[in-house]
């Protein structure tokens, strides 16, 4: 019997030994532990956005003087802290909120990560911010939507990623752009789907059109699964609003296009906000009755030989796919994240997280379309906006801002027309 | 002669194992896998009451933890009242569900009563997720930080694991008082034979309906524990339908129907679930999955009666052999 309950025992003690030892890294690495869906629903997002991290830590740590402003490309290594090399810990929070909280509180008391980034969905990032927090360790997220996640009076959590406003006041931006160049922009509707994502991004447009004076003729929320949406769009033409912004997910963005067709209502402007509209499936669908809709997007692969195109190559060389615009997020937000730990020159928590609140990124040290990265006193970077792209022919091509596009704006849009 | 049976050592070295464990692994990771086991087992057990006991296999009793986690932290952002204080609420709204559930669901038996509880789950997942009162897609929070200790938002995971293993123990201490008694033989003719256990008098609808009663209202208090844990709580991870299955699954690797079979069942299962997310998440290959499945296959194909029966029999062989010599 005594046998029998100390092998019981033993195997309890073994089952508990098993998560300790792991090999340290070399002394003077700087960990950063990063929280990511790499399994269940989103691993394609998180298994992407690991790549991107891992080819950022990679322009980190060693000398790319091909990629001219990018903070840190240069060198070797962070130059403050002697060269220190950057050390990524991947964690797998599986989508499931409870988990990213135990894997924060992990990262950060077993794997002794000096700072942490995270976590894709909104959920997830909530618990683990939360823990972040308590222990007092700068946490970035990289890439998730919810509002609030930044501003519940946390002193240790920064974004880089913007949020819906950012994008809102982008289209403000484009519409005063716009109207200064003569187009005729009186009126505007929003068409969203109605669970969280469509409302919460109509608000946040109808409030910087009331903030910018444009009138909203009309919004209309769907919902999402609906197979018919002749009346939505009767609704519209009844309206002739001069642009129309679609918040929609993908079968229904398809359907939209479709119906204004079939019902022969084509608005000046269509703008898609990026979803749907940036569905592999979308173009294939629609390119020949949607030619000229407007889409938006913060990451653009640039002419050949720019530091953007050349970013995009390493990313291709590692993965066979182009970088896509939240795993570009992802890498932009990582950026920052590592200048601020080499601002710090330590890695002391606290002298990394005045660091973050002293960030200031101009355009030109970005690879994406951001104003640059500057955090207000919740976190939130307030520099951070989008490029808007428009389909012509069977890709989307960069047209706004003007300095950045690719190619000439067409308005109004082509929609069906030869 | 009953001094001291190897089963009772077992318990009782168990038991001073998990009140000392906070005090040997003091790390905050090793607690949180402490608290996270025995949220499981918690969960499990409630389960079992209704599913091992009764034999009545409820794939959506994430119904009743969903209600129990989304009760506090509603109160909390609505009236901010300490999550504590909606737990009591979560519990009446769980049994009345469960009534209203068990009314229809009992009379259909075997994969019809399992089939009939995933569609209420799902549903309850659905439409929360699109009910802005709840929070919708987004999901309720709890304080970020405490107001006070009776907001139980601790720093540390210690409190968390006492207040927890204080309810496993008297959910246990509950279950075994049940077993003995007519309810017990009762639950345990229901599940041998129906039809057989009404012809000599079981009044079987009514006692499937206590059993689910007790069991939501355990399932309840175990998904406020979980909500006032992590302090976050959206319709995936309390109505998903792997919240069910998780419970299931524990209860049957250790052995349902059985007093320790699901604290036994998450004694197993939730370390194996963090050891293989620590060595092979962060690769993110999916050997996680693989790994974590295939232990469950192996458990399955050799212990169908779960590990607990292993136990038992090891016992069994050193007795015969102690009466031998």
């Amino acid at each position: 019997m005594d046998r029998s309950w100390m092998k019981s025992a033993a195997a309890v003690a073994a089952c508990l030994l098993l998560f300790g030892a792991r090999p340290a890294g070399a002394a003077d690495a700087v960990k950063i532990g990063i929280i990511w869906p790499l399994t269940g629903n989103a691993a394609a997002a998180g298994q992407a956005s690991k790549a991107a991290a891992e080819v950022a830590a990679d322009i980190v740590n060693n000398a790319h003087p091909e990629l001219g402003d990018l903070p840190l490309a240069k060198t070797a290594g962070l130059p403050n802290l002697g060269g220190a090399k950057l050390e990524l810990v991947f964690a797998d929070h599986q989508g499931n909120p409870s988990l990213a909280q135990q894997l924060a509180t992990r990262l950060i008391t077993q794997d002794k990560v000096n700072v942490l980034m995270g976590a894709y969905q909104s959920s997830c990032s909530f618990t683990a911010t939360a823990v972040a927090e308590r222990y007092g360790v700068p946490f970035m997220v990289g890439e998730s939507a919810a509002l609030n996640i930044t501003g519940r009076g946390f002193k240790w959590v920064f974004r880089g990623t913007p949020i819906a406003s950012d994008y809102a006041r982008t289209y403000m931006r484009f519409f005063a752009d716009m109207k200064q160049q003569g187009k005729k922009i009186d009126s505007i509707a929003i068409v969203n789907e109605n669970t969280d994502y469509g409302t919460s991004v109509a608000d946040a447009i109808a409030e910087e059109a009331k903030k910018a004076n444009i009138p909203v003729a009309i919004r209309i929320p769907y919902s999402a699964s609906s197979t018919d949406v002749s009346a939505q769009v009767l609704q519209l033409k009844e309206k002739r609003p001069d642009v129309v912004i679609f918040i929609s997910y993908t079968a229904d963005s398809i359907l939209y296009m479709k119906t204004l067709k079939n019902l022969d209502y084509k608005p000046p402007m269509i703008i898609g906000d990026d979803t749907g509209f940036s569905d592999p499936s979308f173009i294939p669908a629609v390119a020949d009755i949607a030619q000229g809709v407007m889409n938006r997007s913060a990451w653009a692969i640039g002419k050949p030989g720019s530091v953007t195109y050349k970013i995009n190559e390493m990313y291709k060389a590692k993965t066979g796919r182009d970088l896509d615009d939240t795993s570009a997020r992802n890498m932009q937000s990582f950026f920052a994240l590592a200048d601020a730990i080499n601002r710090a020159g330590s890695t002391d928590p606290e002298k990394i997280r005045v660091a973050l609140t002293e960030t200031d990124l101009k355009p030109e040290q970005l690879m994406m379309g951001y104003q640059g990265v500057k955090f207000d006193h919740t976190g939130q970077n307030i520099l951070a906006s989008t490029y808007l792209i428009q389909l012509h022919g069977k890709a989307y091509d960069l047209v706004w801002p003007e300095k950045a596009a690719t190619a000439q704006l067409q308005w109004p849009m082509a929609g069906w027309a030869k | 002669m009953k001094r001291l049976s190897p089963t009772r050592l077992g318990i009782a070295v168990f038991a001073v194992g998990l009140l000392l464990y906070p005090l040997v692994f003091t790390n905050p990771f090793y607690l949180d896998i402490g608290v996270t086991f025995l949220l499981a087992a918690i969960s499990a057990s409630a389960w079992n009451i209704v599913g091992g006991y009764a034999g009545q296999i409820s794939v959506g009793h994430s119904m009743f933890f969903g209600l129990g986690a989304y009760a506090p932290l509603l109160f909390y952002q609505l009236l901010g009242w300490p999550p504590m204080a909606g737990i009591p609420i979560g519990i009446a709204a769980s049994v009345v569900l469960a009534i209203i559930i068990g009314m229809p669901t009992f009379r259909l038996t075997g994969h019809y009563f399992s089939m009939a509880t995933i569609a209420v789950a799902e549903l309850i997942r659905i439409f929360t997720g699109t009910w802005d009162f709840v929070g919708a897609a987004i999901g309720l929070q709890g304080p970020a930080t405490a107001r006070g200790w009776w907001d139980l938002t601790f720093r540390g995971e210690t409190p968390y694991y006492y207040i927890f293993l204080g309810v496993l123990a008297a959910l246990l201490f509950i279950t075994h008082t049940i077993e003995r008694r007519r309810f017990g033989y009762y639950l345990r003719a229901i599940k041998a034979r129906e039809r057989a256990a009404r012809s000599l008098g079981v009044p079987v609808l009514q006692i499937k309906m206590q059993a689910l009663m007790l069991s939501a209202i355990f399932t309840s208090l175990a998904g406020s524990l979980y909500a006032i844990k992590t302090g976050f709580i959206d319709p995936e991870s309390g109505f998903g339908i792997l919240v069910s299955v998780q419970m299931v699954i524990i209860a049957a690797l250790g052995g349902a129907g059985t007093l320790f079979g699901p604290v036994f069942g998450a004694l197993i299962l939730i370390p194996l679930q963090s050891a293989t997310n620590t060595w092979f998440g962060g690769g993110g290959s999916g050997l996680t999955y693989i790994l974590y499945g295939g232990i469950i296959v192996l458990i399955a194909r050799f212990e169908p009666g779960g590990l607990f029966e292993l136990w038992h029999r090891v016992i069994a062989k050193y007795r015969s052999r102690r009466d031998a010599a």
